[in-house]
C-alpha cells in the first residue's frame, strides 16, 4: 500500500462523509424546519371537500300564502374566461337561436353581473327538460345547462319590497361568504326579509371530506354532515290584504296624476308613495306597500341592461327598490299635530275647551323681538273662527298650533323640547326595530340637530348664513310638522297605533315565526315573534279631548278635513279616526325642474271605539291629504274590514302583562337571595338572555325597553 | 515459526467481515416492510393481495442472500481471471436486451422470461462486470495510468454507457460514470488528466441537451430535459415534471419527526408520489418513520460503507482494493444519488436505492456486491 493510494482512499472516504452530512442536513431542514408546513400540504393534497347546497327556506304570509319558493329550473351558465375576447359571441349565436333569446339580452346577461370575472355567469334561467337537452348537445366548451334549485317568487310583485330577493353575492361579501361554506354559484338574499333573514333561510350546506388518491379515486369517507334545510319565515302579513293595499295605492297616485295643482297648476308627479297597516294591539303589519314596485323574479335569473334601466333608473319612478315605507323621510304636516297637541297638554299650556280665534295667521307679538320669520299663515290663509282644541285638530287649524308651539318655545327647564320629547316617546327619530333592513330613523329637530346641520352642510341648509339658534320660529314650524322633522310611514302608523290603544308603543313584527325544516325539528317554531312592547306611554289629562278632535275627521257635520273622501262611507261598526297632513317638501323635483309640490298623508285608526287597525298612507307630490291621501286609506280599511270578516276567529290580541317589580332597597340588589326572587324583565332581576324574551327581542340581556331609553 | 504457511492454512472465513451481511440483510428487511406500507392499500383496493409486492421482495431478499454466499465462498482472485469473459457476456446481455428485450416506461432494458412473474435488467448486472473487468485491467497495470491505459479504460466504460444511452437509462449510466470515477481516481489517474476528461464531459452533456439547438438530432428525451428544468426550477410544471419531486419532498416532510406511523402516511397509502415501491421508496421512510428513521437508515448506510472502505485498505492486493473501491463508488453514488433525488437536492434519474427498492436484478446485484467485499475482506491475510 502505498502513501498515494492512501491518500486517494482518505479522499474518497472524506467526500462520501461530505455526501452523507448532506443528506442529513437536508432532511432536517425537510422534517424538522419546514415539516408543519409540507404537514399542511400533504392534507390538501388527499382531502376533497364536496359541499351540498342546502334548499332554501320559504316565505309565507301570516295565513300560509307562499311568497318565495324553489323551483327546479333549468339554467344556462357560460364561463366567459374560457375564451379569448371577441370569441363569445359565437357560442352566444348558438345558445340564442336554441333559446329564442336575443343575442344582445343574453350578451348583456354576460356582462352585466357583479361576480367574479373568471365565474361562470347565468345567461338564462326557466328552460325546460327539451331546452336543456338542445343545448347540451352542443357540448360547447365553458357553456353548462343543468337543473338548479331556482328561487321563484310565486305572487310577483306583492310585498315585493318586505319579501325582497335573492341575487349573486357580491364582491365584497363573497369571501366572508364562501367561508361559512357557500357555493360561488349561491344566491344570496339582497334586501327584505331575504336579507335579514338569510341566516335562518339559508341553512347549513352538508359537507363531506373525502380521502382521495392521485388518480381521484375515493378511498375512504373521512366525515359527512348531510345539508340542513333553511327554515321557513312566516310573516304577519296578510297577502290578500297586501295586494289590496298595493293596488288602492298604485291607483290612489294614478288618479293624483290626473289632477291639477292650485299652486304651480302642473299636474301633480305623485311618482311614489307609502302605505301601512298594522294592527294596534300588538304590533303585527298587516300590509306593507311601496310605490313604484318591481317583480322580484326579475332580478333571480340576471336581468338585462336594458329591462334593469327601464325599471330601476327610470327618473319617473326612482328608487324602486327602496321600500318607502320604512326608508322614505315625509315631513308628516298636520299629523304631527297629534304631538303638538299632547305635548301642550302635558305642559298645561293648553286648557282644551278654551276658546281660541283662528285669524288665518299667527304672528309673533313684539314684546318677544321677532327675528326671521314673524308671521305664519294657515295653509290657505282661510281664517277659521273659534275653535277648541277638538275642532282645532279636526279642521286643522294651523294658527292654533302655531300659538301652542310659539308658547311651547318660551318654557325652559325640562319642558323646553316638549314637543320634541313628546315625539320621540311615540317613537319618531329613531327606528321602530321592525324587521327589515336599512329602516331610516327619521329626525326630530330640536336646537342641537338645527346646529349639527347647518354647520355640517352648510351650503345645504343654511344658504342665507342665518342664524344657528333654534328660534321660534323653528318650534313653531316643527309644531305643525314642518322644518326640522322627518318621519317614517311606519313611525307615523306606530305612534297614531300607541295613541289610539292607550299608550303602548310597540315595535311592529313584521315576521311571526320562523318555522324549522330540519329533520330533527321539523315543524317547529325557532323564533316567535311576541309582541315587543317598546314604552308605555302616559297620556296627560285632556287626551280625551285630542281622540275626540280626530273622531271628527271624517264626519261633514264638524268640517273634518277628509269628510268628502268619506262621504258615503259604511261606519256602522267601523268608524273611524284619523287626522290629514299636507306636507310641504323642501327643494327642487329632480326631474321636472320645478318646485316640489305637497306631499299627501292620512293616518287613522277603526274602528274609532275599538281601535284594532290603523293605516297610515303617505303620497309623494300627490297635493292635499284629505283628497289625496284619504280616499287611498278609506278603500284600505274598507278591505281590512273585509279582512276581518274573512279570517273571524281573534286575531293575537295578546299584550303581554308588564311584570310587576317590587321594591327593593338598592344597596341589596346584588345578592342572590333578593335577585332571585325578582321576576324576569324587572331592571334588577337577573338578565336571562332568551331569544323568544318579547322586552329583549335582541338577546343582549338588556330589556328592549331600557336600551332604546338610553 | 511459520507463520505464513499458518495463515494461509486458516480459514478464510474467520477474517470475513460478517457485519457487512448482518448490515445488508437488515436493510433488505426495512426495504420489505416498506415494500409492504408503499403498496398494500393501492393493492388493496384493486382487490389484490395487498402483500404481492412484499412476498415478490421477499423472494429477490432470498435469491440475493444465497448468491451473497456463494460469491463469499470461491477466492476472488478467480473474478479477475474471468474479468474479460464476464465483461464480454454481459455486452453481449446489452446488445441482445436492444433486441429482445420489453420496453417499460419507454426503456428497452428488461428480459422476460417464460413462466417468471419478474424481469431481469442487464444493466444491474453489467456493474458488476464493469467492476471487475475495471479493477483487473487498472490492477494489471499496477496503477501506473498513463494516457494510453486511460484511454482504454474509458473505452471500457463507453461500451456498456453507449449500449445503455440506446435503451435509453440515463440514471443507470451515470452510475457506471461513478464507478469508473471512483476507480480510476484512487487508481492514481493524474490531475490533468482528471481535469481534462471532466472538462470534455461537460462540454458533451452539454452538448446533448442543446444537439437538437445545434441542427443535430434531439439526443436527450424530452422528459430528461425537464426533469433537469424541474431540478434547477423547482416550480416548473407542478403537475408534470416537477410533480414527482415536489410530491416526494411534501411527503417526507410530513412525517416530522417522529414519522406517522407504518402503514399511516397518507401521502403513501394513497398512492401521491409515483414509483413509491421502486425509486422513491425512500419518501415512504420518511413519511411513515420522519426524521429518527431516516436517520437510522443513514446511519446504517454509512456503517456499510465505512466497513467497506476499511477492506479497501485492508486488501493485500490492487485488485481486491480497486474492485472493492468500484463496488464503494457504486453504493455511495447509488444512495446518494436516490435519497437526494427525493429530497431535491439532486435531479430525478431512475436509480433504485440498494437494498429497499423493489427490484429483482438490483436486489440480487448488491448483495452479490456485498458477497464479492466480504470475499476480499476474508482474504486480506493472502498475500
Amino acid at each position: 500500500m502505498n502513501e498515494q493510494l492512501n491518500r486517494r482512499l482518505a479522499f474518497l472516504g472524506i467526500l462520501i462523509i461530505g455526501l452523507f452530512a448532506a443528506l442529513f442536513t437536508r432532511a432536517w431542514y425537510l422534517q424538522v424546519l419546514t415539516a408543519d408546513e409540507l404537514s399542511e400540504k400533504a392534507r390538501a393534497n388527499y382531502v376533497e371537500i364536496v359541499i351540498a347546497e342546502p334548499t332554501r327556506g320559504r316565505i309565507l304570509d301570516r295565513h300560509g300564502v307562499v311568497l318565495a319558493d324553489n323551483i327546479r329550473s333549468g339554467v344556462i351558465t357560460v364561463n366567459q374566461s374560457r375564451y379569448a375576447p371577441g370569441q363569445i359571441d359565437f357560442v352566444l349565436e348558438q345558445i340564442s337561436t336554441l333559446t329564442e333569446i336575443p343575442i344582445e339580452t343574453l350578451k348583456s346577461r354576460l356582462e352585466n353581473q357583479q361576480t367574479h370575472p373568471l365565474a361562470a355567469k347565468v345567461v338564462a334561467t326557466g328552460l325546460d327538460e327539451y331546452g336543456l337537452l338542445r343545448v347540451s348537445e352542443l357540448s360547447l366548451p365553458g357553456v353548462e345547462a343543468k337543473w338548479e334549485m331556482s328561487r321563484i317568487y310565486p305572487q310577483n310583485e306583492i310585498g315585493a319590497h318586505v319579501v325582497g330577493y335573492v341575487g349573486a353575492m357580491s364582491r365584497g361579501q363573497e369571501d366572508r361568504l364562501l367561508q361559512m361554506g357557500y357555493l360561488p354559484s349561491e344566491r344570496v338574499g339582497k334586501s327584505g326579509i331575504e336579507q335579514i333573514f338569510e341566516g335562518d333561510l339559508h341553512g347549513k350546506p352538508g359537507r363531506t371530506e373525502l380521502e382521495v388518491d392521485s388518480t381521484g379515486r375515493v378511498h375512504r369517507i373521512l366525515s359527512q354532515t348531510d345539508p340542513t334545510p333553511g327554515s321557513d319565515i312566516y310573516l304577519s302579513i296578510d297577502a290578500d290584504l297586501q295586494a289590496a293595499t298595493e293596488s288602492y295605492l298604485r291607483q290612489g297616485l294614478i288618479a293624483a296624476r290626473k289632477t291639477v295643482s292650485d299652486d304651480s297648476g302642473f299636474f301633480y308627479p305623485a311618482i311614489g308613495g307609502a302605505a301601512v297597516v298594522m294592527d294596534l294591539r300588538n304590533g303585527d303589519v298587516l300590509a306593507m306597500a311601496s310605490h313604484p314596485t318591481y317583480d322580484p323574479n326579475w332580478l333571480v335569473g340576471g336581468i338585462t341592461a336594458l329591462e334593469y334601466q327601464s325599471v330601476f333608473e327610470n327618473p319617473y319612478a326612482p328608487g324602486a327598490l327602496n321600500n318607502r315605507a320604512i326608508q322614505g323621510l315625509y315631513s308628516p304636516g298636520s299629523v304631527f299635530k297629534l304631538v303638538t297637541a299632547l305635548a301642550g297638554l302635558e305642559a298645561r299650556l293648553i286648557s282644551p275647551r278654551a276658546a281660541f280665534y283662528d285669524v288665518g295667521y299667527f304672528q309673533i307679538p313684539d314684546k318677544y323681538g321677532c327675528t326671521g320669520r314673524c308671521t305664519f299663515y294657515n295653509a290657505d290663509k282661510a281664517p277659521l273662527g273659534i275653535v277648541d282644541l277638538s275642532s282645532a285638530i279636526t279642521r286643522s287649524s294651523d294658527a292654533y298650533f302655531y300659538q301652542v308651539a310659539h308658547d311651547l318655545y318660551w318654557i325652559r327647564g325640562d319642558e323646553q323640547w316638549a314637543i320634541q320629547d313628546m315625539a320621540k316617546l311615540l317613537g319618531f327619530g329613531s327606528q321602530t326595530g321592525i324587521q327589515l333592513p336599512f329602516e331610516k330613523s327619521g329626525r326630530i329637530g330640536d336646537g342641537d340637530v338645527k346646529e349639527a346641520l347647518f354647520e355640517s352642510n352648510p351650503d345645504a341648509y343654511n344658504p342665507y348664513g342665518e342664524s344657528t339658534q333654534w328660534l321660534p320660529g323653528d318650534n313653531i314650524n316643527t309644531g305643525i310638522g314642518q322644518g326640522f322633522v322627518s318621519v317614517t310611514a311606519i313611525q307615523l302608523a306606530n305612534a297614531y297605533a300607541a295613541f289610539a290603544n292607550g299608550g303602548t308603543l310597540f315595535s311592529p313584527n313584521i315576521v311571526e315565526k320562523v318555522v324549522a325544516r330540519s329533520e330533527d325539528r321539523f315543524g317547529s317554531s325557532v323564533i316567535d315573534f311576541d309582541p315587543r312592547i317598546q314604552r308605555i306611554a302616559e297620556f296627560p289629562e285632556g287626551s280625551g279631548v285630542v281622540r275626540e278632535g280626530l273622531h271628527g275627521v271624517t264626519s261633514k257635520a264638524r268640517r273634518g278635513t277628509a269628510w268628502r273622501a268619506f262621504e258615503g262611507y259604511d261606519s256602522s261598526g267601523y268608524a273611524i279616526a284619523g287626522k290629514t297632513g299636507t306636507a310641504q317638501a323642501e327643494g327642487k323635483n329632480p326631474v321636472l325642474q320645478r318646485k316640489k309640490e305637497d306631499s299627501a298623508v292620512f293616518v287613522a285608526w277603526a274602528p274609532r271605539h275599538d281601535p284594532r287597525y290603523v293605516v297610515a298612507v303617505v303620497m309623494e307630490e300627490a297635493g292635499f291629504g284629505g283628497e289625496a291621501a284619504a280616499p287611498v286609506a278609506r278603500r284600505i280599511l274598507e278591505a281590512v274590514r273585509a279582512y276581518e270578516q274573512r279570517w273571524p276567529d281573534p286575531q293575537v290580541a295578546f299584550i303581554p302583562p308588564r311584570p310587576e317589580c317590587p321594591e327593593i332597597p338598592e344597596a341589596l340588589r346584588g345578592y342572590d337571595a333578593f335577585t332571585s326572587y325578582v321576576p324576569e324583565g324587572c331592571p334588577w332581576g337577573i338578565q336571562v338572555p332568551r331569544a323568544n324574551n318579547p322586552e329583549d327581542v335582541d338577546g343582549d340581556g338588556v330589556p328592549d325597553l331600557e336600551e332604546r331609553s338610553q | 515459526m511459520n507463520l505464513p504457511l499458518r495463515k494461509e492454512l486458516r480459514s478464510p472465513l474467520r477474517y470475513a467481515d460478517y457485519s457487512l451481511g448482518l448490515v445488508a440483510t437488515l436493510l433488505a428487511l426495512i426495504g420489505v416492510a416498506l415494500n409492504y406500507s408503499s403498496t398494500w392499500r393501492v393493492l388493496e383496493f384493486n382487490g389484490q393481495d395487498p402483500a404481492t409486492y412484499a412476498k415478490r421482495q421477499i423472494l429477490f431478499v432470498a435469491i440475493g442472500i444465497l448468491v451473497m454466499i456463494g460469491a463469499t465462498f470461491l477466492d476472488y482472485r478467480l473474478y479477475r481471471d474471468f474479468a474479460n469473459q464476464a465483461y464480454l457476456i454481459v455486452m453481449l446481455a446489452l446488445v441482445g436486451v436492444l433486441f429482445f428485450g420489453v420496453e417499460r416506461n419507454g426503456a428497452r432494458a428488461w428480459y422476460e422470461l417464460p413462466g417468471l412473474t419478474f424481469q431481469i435488467q442487464p444493466a444491474e448486472f453489467a456493474k458488476v462486470a464493469v467492476v471487475i473487468a475495471l479493477a483487473a485491467f487498472v490492477a494489471n497495470k499496477d496503477g501506473n495510468l498513463r494516457l494510453v491505459t486511460l484511454g482504454n479504460a474509458f473505452l471500457m466504460l463507453a461500451v456498456p454507457l453507449g449500449l445503455i444511452y440506446l435503451q435509453p437509462d440515463l440514471g443507470t449510466m451515470l452510475v457506471f460514470v461513478a464507478i469508473g470515477m471512483g476507480v480510476l481516481l484512487v487508481a492514481g489517474a493524474q490531475l490533468k488528466h482528471i481535469v481534462v476528461t471532466s472538462l470534455i464531459g461537460i462540454v458533451v452533456v452539454i452538448g446533448m441537451f442543446n444537439s437538437d439547438n445545434l441542427g443535430g438530432p434531439a439526443l436527450l428525451r424530452e422528459t430528461q430535459e425537464q426533469r433537469l428544468t424541474a431540478f434547477l426550477d423547482p416550480t416548473f410544471d407542478l403537475q408534470g415534471a416537477s410533480y414527482n419531486v415536489n410530491q416526494s419532498q411534501i411527503a417526507i416532510g410530513a412525517g416530522g419527526l417522529r414519522g406517522q406511523g407504518w402503514l399511516q402516511g397518507t401521502q403513501t397509502n394513497l398512492n401521491l408520489v409515483p414509483e413509491q415501491e421502486t425509486d422513491f421508496i425512500f419518501t415512504a421512510l420518511g413519511e411513515e418513520f420522519g426524521f429518527i428513521g431516516i436517520t437510522v437508515l443513514l446511519l446504517l448506510y454509512a456503517y456499510m460503507l465505512a466497513r467497506m472502505w476499511f477492506v479497501t485498505r485492508s486488501s493485500k492486493d490492487l485488485f481486491g482494493t480497486f474492485a472493492c473501491v468500484g463496488a464503494l463508488s457504486m453504493f455511495t453514488f447509488q444512495i446518494f444519488q436516490n435519497i437526494g433525488m427525493t429530497m431535491g437536492i439532486m435531479p430525478i434519474t431512475g436509480i433504485p436505492l440498494p437494498f429497499l427498492s423493489h427490484g429483482g436484478s438490483s436486489t440480487v446485484v448488491a448483495f452479490g456486491l456485498i458477497g464479492l467485499v466480504i470475499n476480499i475482506s476474508a482474504r486480506k491475510h493472502l498475500a
